[in-house]
């Protein structure tokens, strides 16, 4: 095992990874099932209107235990939630700046990505900023105005004190939306590892190879083709 | 003289359309004299003239439906024939006399005939009366809550007859409601009353709250004042679903079981509404609201949503404005990485 993984890093452990995963589930579920509910007429994937209110309330809820979940133990038992997620003054200043000229020109031109994750710093400076609007603004919104939506009657004094019923309807499906838009980048951008299924892979097994972690025969081989190259 | 014989028959005419006007109010006024008076006739006889006197029934007059009473009334001795309910309304009860509802209830034990109204005159509450007579509010839920979702929400929400009717349309009733008083010891909110309403409108008729230029119709400007004025922060539009045409027969229909037969786009129901305001006899005037109003997307009706069918279409295009997006990104970065990706073959 430990020879294993000798060149590679453990960035994410299991609770994330189940976390991750139980996520990426609940939102397709929550997808699917919202579009039958808003648009009955052309979406019937999951058979009757009431069973996708029943998935859709069942996948809300379970994101939402979830959500609440990895907010216990990234800030309790990890307690590196800050770290992590809220980006640095220097990051503000440069990091940013420096994560879209990679992303969006050196990376065509061949450079690497001057960003190199380790488990304490895991997010390079744009991913930082991306999910901290979607974990502390856009999910837990969502979330809250589900439950809202789940327990009208129950909370309908709340809902008339926050502007409405159909207020409260439009951010919900507002932030879904967000959401869902986020699901192609956030896809995408996970195949631009070293290969394009590597940070899938390490969604799936916690390891990331390290950046120098290649195998001896790895790296004659590189250095072969850069010498080739080179020629 | 030609023109004094005109005013001579014209006069006449008058006249002779005069009398059994006078008569009839005459007579009802006679009746209440001793039926208005609980002592006098006792508690069975006895009609409460301020719920009798706005019904359509009152208008017909008494005799109408009492035809065997005479002017020596009660001292001829004569029993008091009353009419059959069905001699008027012949279609609705034909419709009851079909369902099992017939076999346990008579006519009279829903709808007491001096303080019946038509279904625009009485409240979503107001039509679950005669139900709850019967039905204890507790069965209700439990049976509708085996295979209804949100089935607390809907009971709440909807007059019974919205699903056990054969009614094919629909159309939108919003209630003025207020936020109860914590003096009167109970949360959340209740129906306005007519002198509740009267407290904001001032010497104004209540109907100014919302209708401004009082042009007795409701635009969707008005309905955003109302909405929008810091004033009226207590009070809020309930909107219900009420079916378009009174029938009786009280049997679901098996496509009121689909979801999507309320809860989908296009619905003609989610066009017509109405305001219905409270009227000073405790019965309620409905006031026509401009179309679209429900599918406005958020000062129109701010508290009536249902899912799938209030739907708006700028909302949609919004959202799919957003998600799509989401796919800049794949497409733009991942053609370009195609194109450029020899650079990072080392």
């Amino acid at each position: 095992m430990a020879e294993e993984h000798e060149h590679q890093i453990y960035l994410q452990p299991i609770p994330v990874r189940i976390w991750h995963w139980l996520n990426a589930f609940g939102i397709i579920t929550l997808t699917v099932s919202g579009a039958q509910i808003r648009f009955p007429e052309y979406v019937s994937l999951l058979g009757s209107y009431k069973s996708a209110i029943y998935l859709h309330n069942a996948a809300g809820i379970i994101v939402s235990i979830s959500f609440s979940l990895w907010f216990f133990y990234y800030t309790f038992v990890a307690r590196s939630m800050a770290n992590l997620y809220v980006p640095k003054v220097e990051d503000l200043k440069s990091g940013i700046l420096r994560q879209v000229k990679f992303y969006f020109l050196t990376y065509f031109l061949g450079w690497d990505n001057p960003h190199h994750p380790s488990p304490d710093n895991k997010f390079n400076p744009m991913q930082k900023s991306v999910y901290l609007a979607i974990m502390f603004v856009m999910m837990p919104l969502v979330n809250l105005s589900g439950i809202f939506l789940i327990n009208v009657d129950p909370l309908r004094g709340l809902i008339v004190m926050i502007g409405g019923l159909k207020l409260l309807a439009v951010l919900h499906i507002l932030l879904a939306c967000c959401l869902i838009a986020f699901l192609p980048t956030h896809v995408y951008l996970a195949t631009l590892g070293r290969t394009p299924t590597d940070h899938i892979k390490t969604m799936w097994t916690g390891w990331e190879d390290e950046e120098e972690g290649h195998g001896e025969e790895q790296q004659d081989e590189s250095k072969g083709e850069k010498a080739s190259s080179g020629n | 003289m030609k023109m004094d014989c005109r005013i001579l028959w014209s006069f006449l005419l008058l006249m002779v359309l005069a009398v059994p006007l006078s008569a009839s109010a005459m007579e009802m006024d006679d009746c209440l004299g001793c039926h208005g008076d609980a002592d006098e006739v006792g508690d069975e006889l006895f009609i409460d003239a301020d719920k009798f006197t706005p019904t359509v029934h009152a208008e017909m007059g008494c005799m109408t439906c009492h035809e065997s009473v005479t002017d020596e009334h009660p001292d001829d001795g004569e029993a008091v024939t009353r009419a059959d309910c069905l001699d008027c309304h012949e279609e609705l009860g034909g419709q009851y006399m079909a369902t099992e509802h017939a076999e346990n209830a008579v006519c009279s034990d829903c709808h007491n005939p001096h303080q019946v109204h038509g279904i625009e005159a009485v409240s979503g509450p107001e039509m679950n009366q005669q139900c709850s007579q019967c039905h204890d509010g507790i069965d209700v839920m439990d049976s509708h809550a085996e295979w209804l979702p949100q089935a607390s929400l809907h009971i709440s929400k909807l007059p019974c007859i919205t699903c056990h009717t054969s009614s094919e349309s629909y159309v939108i009733v919003l209630n003025i409601t207020q936020k109860q008083k914590k003096s009167e010891g109970l949360k959340g909110y209740r129906f306005s009353s007519y002198a509740d309403l009267k407290e904001y409108s001032g010497e104004k008729e209540i109907q100014s709250l919302i209708d401004i230029d009082g042009d007795n119709h409701i635009s969707l400007a008005e309905l955003r004042t109302f909405n929008r004025n810091p004033a009226y922060k207590n009070l809020h539009l309930n909107g219900t679903m009420v079916p378009g045409e009174v029938s009786h027969d009280l049997s679901t229909l098996d496509n009121r079981y689909d979801c999507t037969f309320c809860h989908a786009s296009g619905p003609g129901s989610m066009q017509t509404s109405f305001l219905s305001f409270p009227t000073e006899g405790g019965t309620y005037q409905r006031m026509s609201v401009e179309d679209g109003a429900m599918l406005d997307t958020l000062y129109g009706t701010p508290n009536f949503y249902m899912t799938g069918s209030t739907r708006s279409s700028a909302l949609n295009i919004i959202g799919l404005i957003i998600i799509c997006g989401g796919f800049i990104m794949p497409i733009g970065h991942g053609t370009l990485r195609f194109l450029t990706r020899k650079n990072r073959q080392h």
